[in-house]
């Protein structure tokens, strides 16, 4: 977990969160690293719930979302759940005007990520099976 | 409005995104210095880094004999920006709608999407190397 430079990994239960480091994230060397870091937390979490808290995120660029969308991919084609929370008002809107937040779970808070999590464990049948 | 709050620039950079992204922060620290309060910067911050990127990356492919032309006019209540790479250009019409549900996941045609949307006006020239965006805004009273 130390190894990651551009995200804080820690875990609740079966979730792992996820703190981006970065509150700009538009460098360009930084997203790259962003990206493999996420893609190894995708490898190690196969299957797994990921919880990503982006309160202290105040801009990100379209290469960010990319990351993103390509974790998100990887996560559910496993069988996976990611979920993004905490997102501040205008992070929130770029979400909104690319429509990323019909792809995205995203939710108010970690703790409404939570329970999330938990009514999708007591859910007889997983969404998309 | 006197001299001290309009700000111009023209430069000319290389295609390296290191280079792009310590110009982006230029930008908004002067616009910040003008009088852009944060809440609308965020849209101008958006939609510049998405501009100057794409020159770098899609334009001009990062080659290091390939330069990016850059120009701000800007006042407190006015944001202009041009952005002209070397490359051959493309047509922004054929760009996917990345808002169209067989589009949503691709990694492409966001960055368009976030300039006309913060934007009021984002402009491509015949060749489609060089854009050009405006934006307007309410003075502070």
């Amino acid at each position: 977990m130390s190894d990651y430079q551009c995200i804080n990994l820690s875990s609740n239960h079966d979730v792992a969160v996820v703190r981006l480091v970065d509150d700009r994230v538009m460098d360009a060397g930084r997203i790259a690293m962003l990206g493999e870091e996420l893609l190894s937390l995708a490898s190690t979490h196969s299957g797994g719930k990921v919880l990503i808290n982006l309160e202290n995120v105040r801009f990100l660029s379209s290469s960010a979302l990319n990351k993103l969308i390509v974790l998100e991919k990887r996560l559910s084609g496993n069988g996976g759940y990611l979920k993004l929370a905490n997102l501040r008002h205008e992070v929130a809107e770029v979400f909104h005007i690319t429509q990323l937040d019909t792809v995205f779970d995203i939710r108010s808070t970690e703790k409404q990520a939570f329970k999330a999590f938990d009514d999708e464990d007591e859910a007889p049948v997983r969404p998309g099976s | 409005m006197n001299h001290h709050d309009s700000w111009f620039l023209n430069r000319t950079i290389a295609s390296e995104l290191c280079v792009g992204n310590q110009m982006i922060l230029h930008i908004v620290e002067n616009l910040e210095r003008i009088g852009w309060p944060e809440q609308e910067l965020f849209g101008v911050h958006m939609a510049l880094e998405e501009a100057i990127m794409n020159a770098i990356k899609h334009g001009n492919r990062e080659c290091p004999d390939k330069m990016v032309q850059i120009v701000v006019e800007a006042t407190p209540t006015s944001f202009l920006l041009r952005v002209t790479d070397e490359g051959t250009g493309f047509d922004p019409a054929r760009v996917p709608d990345c808002t169209a549900d067989e589009n949503l996941e691709l990694c492409c045609g966001r960055g368009l999407a976030l300039m006309r949307h913060y934007m009021d006006e984002v402009r491509y020239n015949e060749a489609g190397n060089s854009v050009e965006i405006h934006k307007s805004r309410r003075p502070t009273t």
